[in-house]
């Protein structure tokens, strides 16, 4: 007996094949969204968009058709505000909300079948990732690569390889970690979406409720420099401390400084003049290095200051009580300014 | 190769001997892919030369005849144009490469046969920092490993293998170990379901595999208020690192009661801390973390001479049975002079030498080794 998912569950990952296949089986058009009937959907769809822009999971939920339908508007209202900022809060806060339903579903859902049908679906369909769920600890298992193409991009120490249960070359992850685990692809793959919507003309309703929102959010994401650095770091003074003895230090802790200095404003000659204490200084192989650091020759790619976690992977990490909870040294120190 | 100290002379004697052996074993039997890799070399005078390709072994073995490197390297990369700068190379995977050294296990015995030369004028001090002959130059630390240092880097090596085999799940046909030619092993996995990770992926594994941010809540203990609560995880506690330390405390799934008593004598939550890194300090192995990490690095060329010895960097299929200074031991045994800077005993080709002289006669593998190491000069006279 094959088992299917039912409409009600469909609803809430109105991001799967099968929501593409409605909107084409019933030969919805675009511009339909301007019939009066159809207001309620834009009004849900306005409402979702504000919730996640206040930084609220929206968790109402209602029949499959409505749901793909408030999907759809949603993406269109997302993509015609065109704030680049909006659209990937709004894509992080719609894969929140799948999260959310998904844990739910995986740990109310009785039926083994349906439980693996549903993990395979939103795992293997959607991310390419074979996943299997054990029968009898109900713990999904998947191999060390797949895990490590998406945890290696969260911060948190818990996601190190380190701290999980691995063996034979998988990690075993319980369902809520195995959610989680897949939050900011999901996230990406909506990002993705709206940025590849091809509207050729966006209904009148729509633009207009867009316009509405951009006009009434928008100004909370314009860019403002509004830190400064009160303090280096530890593991950069400590650099800075066996520079000033007249030390050498290895090339990775040259590559961290150079990078934190130009990270926070300081010109290239600055840096250079900072490497002269260098006993083995050459003017000319620095010179090149701090601009290359700084993207101006060679590949011209800014090159950013390496993560807490790979100085601490390269014992250039003397953390003291101010480092708590930082990701990157550049973050120490930074205090709004008044 | 110490270039301090060696005259014009021991180069030359080098490069005819680098030659020879590079005449004479025109195959890399553990080179794949050479079509898709970079290829680089250190020439004696220092200089690297680096975004090289060749089409195939003939065309590799051509040029090391023509210029005679002193190290060649190959990229751990699969690049679909290899000799391009490294931003247009189109990266294609990259294999999985370990190093581990002598020098990083901090045996008792290294200082014994260490030798500090300097610098400048290529003089051998005795421990100095500062060279004792010129009172100019910085002393430069050159080891001539022992038996010990071979049985403890095996040692570590085995670690290394049951790491990649038992817990990353590698299997044995993908791990190919290489005498890195000096005092190390390289560890070569081109699992092909591994070869996408990232630099931040495989700096995870690095982690793991050396014991680096294991963090006490993953063994079930957890910061409080009242300082500290048990809760151990649901993914159990036995398997991966968590089985390794839990083994050690002796504790297991239900053993909540006895890891509570055990954090309390340690003393509390930042007194188990301290335990935990002590015991994942003595399981971890001690790998160099940035060039598993490095996904464009240029590698030592299995098959090829190590320029700091004169050993070849040479696959090695049994680790218990193999024997570096013997097995990696290939260059020529015709006889010539040298000129030594210090009076030392070494084994090599299972042949022990106890050089006293200040001019000495001995076969080429020697005078190469020494060369290298700095330690000689070549003496054309004699």
């Amino acid at each position: 007996m094959s088992i299917k998912l039912g409409s009600s569950e469909l609803a809430k990952y109105p991001f799967l094949q099968e929501a593409s296949t409605y909107i084409q089986e019933t030969k919805f058009d675009f511009e339909e969204f301007d019939r009066p009937e159809m207001i309620h959907i834009i009004n849900r769809a306005v409402e979702k968009l504000e919730s996640e822009l206040k930084g609220k999971i929206y968790s109402n939920l209602d029949e499959y058709e409505i749901e793909i339908m408030t999907f759809l508007v949603s993406l269109l209202l997302i993509k015609s505000i065109g704030v680049e900022e909006i659209s990937r809060k709004c894509s992080l806060f719609e894969a929140m909300r799948v999260e959310k339903f998904l844990s739910t579903d995986l740990s109310n859902e009785r039926s083994l079948q349906k439980k693996k049908l549903l993990v395979q679906k939103i795992f293997q369909e959607l991310f390419k990732i074979d996943i299997d769920v054990d029968s009898t600890t109900i713990i999904c298992k998947l191999s060390i690569a797949d895990y490590l193409h998406r945890a290696s991009k969260m911060n948190e120490q818990e996601w190190k390889l380190i701290n999980r249960s691995v063996k034979d070359g998988y990690v075993y992850l319980d369902t809520d970690e195995a959610v989680r685990l897949i939050r900011n692809e999901l996230s990406n793959l909506i990002y993705t979406r709206i940025k590849n919507m091809k509207v050729s003309e966006v209904p009148i309703l729509i633009k207009s409720k867009a316009d509405e929102l951009k006009r009434k959010y928008s100004g909370r994401y314009v860019y403002r420099n509004q830190f400064k650095i009160l303090e280096y770091p530890p593991c950069i003074k400590h650099a800075m401390e066996i520079i000033n003895k007249g030390e050498n230090l290895p090339h990775s802790a040259r590559f961290m400084l150079a990078t934190y200095l130009l990270a926070i404003g300081k010109t290239e000659e600055d840096v250079i003049e900072i490497f002269k204490n260098s006993p083995d200084y050459n003017e000319k192989i620095t010179r090149y290095q701090v601009e290359h650091l700084a993207g101006k020759k060679g590949s011209h790619i800014k090159y950013s200051v390496p993560s807490c976690d790979k100085l601490r992977s390269e014992d250039l990490c003397f953390a003291i009580k101010e480092c708590e909870n930082l990701i990157n040294p550049i973050q120490f120190g930074r205090r709004k300014f008044k | 190769m110490n270039q301090i100290g060696n005259p014009t002379e021991s180069i030359d004697f080098l490069r005819e001997v680098f030659r020879k052996y590079y005449f004479e074993n025109k195959y890399f039997p553990y080179l794949y892919s050479i079509e898709k890799r970079e290829f680089g070399y250190r020439k004696f005078d220092s200089l690297v030369v680096r975004h090289l390709s060749f089409k195939n072994a003939g065309e590799l073995v051509a040029e090391l005849i023509r210029n005679v490197p002193l190290d060649v390297y190959y990229s751990n990369a699969y690049y679909g144009l290899p000799s391009n700068p490294i931003n247009e190379k189109q990266w294609e995977g990259a294999d999985l490469i370990f190093d581990i050294d002598i020098k990083d296990l901090n045996i008792p015995c290294f200082q014994d046969h260490s030798y500090y030369i300097c610098n400048l004028c290529g003089f051998v001090n005795s421990d100095q920092k500062v060279c004792i002959n010129c009172n100019k130059g910085k002393t430069l630390d050159i080891s001539i490993p022992c038996k010990k240092c071979f049985i403890a880097i095996k040692k570590e090596a085995a670690k290394l293998l049951d790491f990649l085999c038992s817990d990353l799940g590698i299997k044995e046909t993908f791990i190919e170990i290489f005498f890195s030619g000096n005092a190390g092993f390289h560890f070569h996995v081109n699992d092909p379901n591994i070869r996408n990770l990232d630099s931040n992926s495989r700096s995870n594994v690095t982690d793991y595999i050396i014991g680096n941010g294991f963090m006490c809540e993953s063994i079930g203990v957890r910061k409080s208020r009242n300082g500290f609560m048990i809760k151990l995880p649901k993914g159990g506690i036995m398997t991966g690192w968590r089985k390794k330390i839990a083994s050690n405390l002796g504790i297991n799934q239900k053993s909540e009661l006895k890891l509570k008593h055990i954090v309390e004598t340690s003393g509390g939550y930042e007194g188990f801390r301290n335990e935990i890194n002590k015991i994942t300090k003595k399981f971890g192995v001690h790998i160099d973390g940035p060039v598993t990490n490095d996904i464009h690095r240029i590698f030592r060329l299995p098959g090829s001479i190590n320029g700091k010895s004169g050993l070849i960097k040479t696959k090695c299929d049994d680790l218990e049975s193999f024997n570096p200074t013997n097995d990696a031991c290939m260059l020529s045994d015709s006889e010539v002079c040298i000129n030594l800077k210090t009076s030392l005993k070494i084994n090599l080709k299972n042949n022990n030498f106890r050089l006293d002289n200040t001019l000495e006669k001995v076969p080429s593998y020697v005078a190469v080794y020494l060369i290298c190491k700095g330690l000689a000069t070549i003496n054309k006279n004699n």
